[in-house]
């Protein structure tokens, strides 16, 4: 079993039994579904939107090379950058270059789950540089420095007197029973004087829009507008499978990203970024880069059956629908991205033997796959993975004896009576001796947590020779 | 002349649980339908697949495959065997000879409910259950297989039951196969929230058309101390005097 | 670091382009904008109400004198202190009234202060499906829409175009020397603590329209 598979079951077991956690989870999870539901109720076939957005994706991945040139050819003609990096070093390189050639000594950044990836902060803190997450659960959860717990909702697992608590900690303001509405004022503050010292602001993009040379970014904070409107330095860092075709796709893709994510019709701040300031604009950055990160996703494209995943638009709404996300929350995976879509992308960028362990956890319900905006099939993507898993030779001695024998006995039925009736013996045996629940009982793995099953005298099998043609 | 229907008694069933598949019989005969069991089979494959273990999967389904060609219904006591057969087989039949006849047999697989209400056409057979009773819609058979109105349509005819609404019922019960081993503390706690659901419906019993989701509920009550019951919808079907319910699986 | 620049370039590029190579499924019909969301029948009702639901403030007006006295409401809730305009023609009788209770700052002095207490600018239209305004840098600048805690638009009644796509259209049409573009769709605010709505986050607590016509 790999370390990371280890430290996954180490936290579950921990997470499983925290029922606070599990109430806290809960009423955000019922807090989220309930305004979707009633976002879904704007559209008039909200299907429909489904299939539309899957379909912008798929020809945006499908075509991937061509409409990436596209965007670059139009960024470059307005005096943009635009820099590829095939991995997180030759991303972080770039942007740790452009800092140290312009004198940064402060970083002002809006969410990017891939800046999280390629751990672009440590890279700048690393040659001094200071760097502020400016949504406000990111600000929270790096002030505690951990990572976050969900990619759209990064503190959810925090009330709001952990955050005072914080906030007291951390920034010295005293905010008197922990209001939401002062905790938020405090943050604002001590934000505002970052935001306006920064020489630099980094964003993430949502979408990248191919025919305009665009950079959508969606925050309700207003903190992504501000990250890219004062600092004299834009750098979007972005994964090369956020471009869409046209800006007329943002019509569905805006509403449908907004009503996933969080249930509403619109992000409050819905921008496209062209460029630089022009001439005549009276302020915004002089420089503009944009980092288009590869780091495993051409990977992904590589094959045809992982393709489809590259569609994701990030909105979190396969996260909130788990019932596993949902016991255990996003610190327990160990990953950037956690949840179904963490699940299938984690293995299959960072390693599968390392991490196909997190494709098991998981109970195929398949809820996922209904609420996927963009129509990911992600059940059968947590098979291929673990189908792979196993074909790379990755299994326990054990299972590997066990499924042997289960191949064997099922080719033929005398073979399926024999070895389940032994199995029977051998079970009942374990009970009568007392061993049930114990550490040498082969069932201890259903008996950890269940009390045991009571052994039936007949198979069906028997039952039906005796009694089944009267 | 009685029409026949052949009965696929998935391998957990037929070893762990066989009441669910005697009170299947009872059903479908009480309906008029002849059962044949064919006794060449083994498993559906199944156990394999879910764990990504596709080539002992595959010759389970090409066995299956055989063992069930010649029949014109075939009825399983349980939701994701049947996905199995009807949902998965074609994918990972892709390259198998037997590949058109597993989407052929998939036509002709179906969940027990299902049977009932589509094929046989029958919504009253006849039961009498007179206890409150929740419906866990399990995830195979409503999401994969999209039967959920029917084992409704079916609890309802029952006669004195008194059917209970489910809080959050869509939510897995945290059975999943190899899951509930392999990631059993995560299983027991998405079983206990499903257990206060239950709890919190008011139900004397839980019921559902997966034995298997059924008994890992009934070892999360046990583990718990919890009074709730399970009881698989062929048997509260199979019941036709109060004297006769009980915590059957 | 030129040449490890275009070898990235021309290494990723060289990977998606033998993968697109590959024959990909015909995409299934998809269905039209309009069949995916409700037609709007009365566009003007309908950005008034996505306004009030969303927290924008809407001022209606019929004519340049009762906007004066609409702005001046306005100013008179909100604390003393610097107000930043888009240097803009039309908003010229604006600004005259209000050198009369505060310092005004043009946008073409430069960037708005961090202490600017409301900025007063134009907008490209209004959008009836969201309740949003279509604003980009030519309207001021960037920081107009941001940086204060107060926002005021001045557009008229016919600038209100029904959906977002109406709206995206406008921005290819009607703003392309812009660097700057965006929907904005009430006030700043943030759900990140317990899940509970949070107005005034970074951007303006307050987003008001002067609806003339």
């Amino acid at each position: 079993m790999s370390t990371a598979a280890q430290e996954f079951l180490r936290k579950a077991v921990i997470k499983s039994a925290d029922l606070e956690h599990r109430a806290t989870i809960q009423r955000a999870v019922t807090s989220y579904d309930a305004a979707v539901a009633k976002g879904k109720l704007r559209f008039a076939d909200w299907e429909a939107a489904r299939t539309l957005c899957a379909a912008i994706k798929a020809d945006a991945i499908a075509n991937l090379a061509q409409y990436l040139t596209e965007f670059e050819q139009h960024v470059t003609s307005r005096g943009g950058h635009v820099h590829w990096a095939e991995n997180a070093e030759q991303a972080n390189d770039y942007v740790v270059e452009v800092a140290k050639a312009r004198n940064v000594k402060t970083v002002v950044k809006s969410k990017s789950m891939v800046t999280e990836e390629i751990h672009l902060a440590a890279a700048l803190q690393k040659i001094g540089v200071t760097v502020w997450e400016t949504d406000l659960g990111e600000f929270i959860v790096q002030l505690r420095n951990e990572p976050p717990y969900h990619i759209v909702t990064p503190a959810m697992h925090l009330s709001r007197y952990q955050i005072a608590d914080l906030f007291r900690d951390k920034l010295g303001e005293n905010v008197e029973d922990a209001d939401p509405v002062r905790l938020v004022a405090a943050a604002r503050v001590a934000l505002r004087r970052a935001f306006f010292s920064a020489e630099m602001g980094i964003s993430g993009a949502n979408f990248l829009v191919a025919d305009s040379g665009m950079v959508a970014i969606s925050t309700n904070e207003g903190n992504g507008r501000l990250t890219t409107s004062i600092p004299r330095i834009h750098v979007v860092v972005t994964g090369i499978e956020k471009i869409i075709p046209r800006m007329s796709d943002l019509a569905a893709l805006w509403p449908v990203l907004a009503t996933s994510g969080t249930g509403q019709p619109i992000t409050t701040y819905s921008t496209l970024v062209r460029g630089p300031r022009t001439a005549s604009e009276p302020d915004g950055p002089e420089e503009f880069h944009v980092v288009l990160v590869d780091n495993g996703r051409t990977g992904l494209l590589a094959n045809p059956e992982t393709e489809e995943v590259l569609k994701c638009i990030r909105c979190g709404a396969c996260l909130n629908i788990c019932p596993i996300f949902k016991q255990v929350g996003g610190h327990t995976y160990g990953t950037i991205y956690p949840g179904p879509i963490g699940s299938i992308y984690t293995p299959r960028t960072a390693g599968l033997s390392e991490w196909g362990h997190l494709s098991y956890a998981c109970s195929l319900c398949t809820a996922c796959k209904g609420v996927c905006p963009v129509k990911i099939d992600l059940p059968k993507q947590l098979l291929g993975t673990r189908r792979d898993f196993i074909a790379a030779g990755n299994v326990k001695p054990a299972e590997r004896v066990g499924f042997a024998a289960f191949r064997w006995a099922a080719a033929d039925p005398a073979r399926f009576r024999l070895l389940a009736w032994m199995g029977r013996k051998a079970l009942a045996a374990v009970n009568a001796l007392g061993l049930s629940g114990t550490a040498l009982d082969p069932m201890r793995v259903w008996t950890k947590y269940r009390s045991p099953m009571t052994l039936p005298k007949q198979s069906f099998r028997e039952w039906w020779r005796e009694n089944g043609n009267k | 002349m009685n029409r026949k229907v052949a009965l696929f008694v998935p391998c957990f069933i037929d070893q762990a649980l066989p009441q669910a598949a005697i009170d299947t019989v009872t059903v479908l005969r009480r309906v008029g339908w002849d059962v044949i069991f064919p006794e060449d089979q083994t498993c559906c494959g199944q156990p394999g697949f879910n764990t990504g273990h596709w080539e002992t999967a595959l010759p389970c389904a090409e066995r299956f495959v055989r063992v069930f060609s010649d029949y014109e219904y075939i009825v399983c006591p349980s939701g994701s065997c049947t996905s199995m057969v009807r949902k998965h087989y074609p994918e990972l039949l892709a390259s198998s000879p037997s590949h058109d006849e597993a989407v052929a047999v998939g036509k002709r697989v179906y969940e027990f409910a299902e049977f009932l209400v589509r094929i046989a056409g029958v919504t009253d057979v006849g039961a009498s259950f007179p206890h409150s009773v929740a419906y866990h819609p399990s995830c195979h058979a409503t999401r994969e297989l999209g039967i959920y109105a029917e084992p409704l349509e079916l609890l309802r005819a029952v006669r004195d039951i008194d059917l209970r609404p489910l809080p959050n019922e869509a939510e897995c019960c945290g059975f999943g196969g190899m899951f509930s081993t392999k990631f059993g503390m995560i299983s027991a706690a998405m079983g206990d929230t499903k257990a206060v659901n239950i709890e919190l419906s008011g139900a004397e019993f839980v019921t559902a058309i997966d034995p298997s989701c059924l008994m890992h509920l009934s070892g999360v009550f046990g583990a718990t101390g919890r009074k709730s019951k399970t009881i698989y919808l062929a048997g509260v079907l199979a019941s036709s005097s109060a004297a006769t319910a009980g915590a059957r699986e | 670091m030129e040449t490890s620049k275009s070898s990235a370039r021309e290494n990723i590029l060289a990977r998606i382009r033998a993968a697109n190579a590959r024959p990909h499924p015909a995409p299934p019909p998809v269905a039209p904008l309009d069949a995916i969301f409700p037609p709007i029948t009365n566009p003007r009702q309908r950005f008034l109400d996505e306004c009030a639901g969303n927290l924008t403030e809407v001022f209606q007006t019929t004519d340049a004198a009762a906007s004066a006295e609409a702005l001046e409401t306005i100013l008179s809730t909100v604390p003393a202190g610097q107000v930043y305009v888009q240097d803009d023609a039309s908003l010229f009788p604006f600004v005259a009234l209000l050198e009369q209770w505060r310092r005004v700052r043009m946008s073409s002095q430069g960037a708005p202060a961090e202490s600017t207490q409301a900025t007063l600018t134009l907008a490209h239209g209004f959008v009836a499906q969201t309740g949003s305004v279509l604003t980009s840098s030519a309207c001021g600048g960037r920081g107009a829409s941001i940086v204060p805690p107060c926002h005021i638009v001045y557009g008229r009644g016919e600038q209100i175009v029904p959906n977002i796509a109406a709206a995206l259209a406008r921005v290819q049409a009607e703003i392309p020397g812009a660097s700057y573009v965006g929907l904005i769709t009430g006030s700043s605010r943030t759900a990140d603590i317990e899940k509970i709505l949070v107005q005034g986050a970074h951007g303006p607590r307050r987003l008001v329209i002067i609806l003339e016509g």
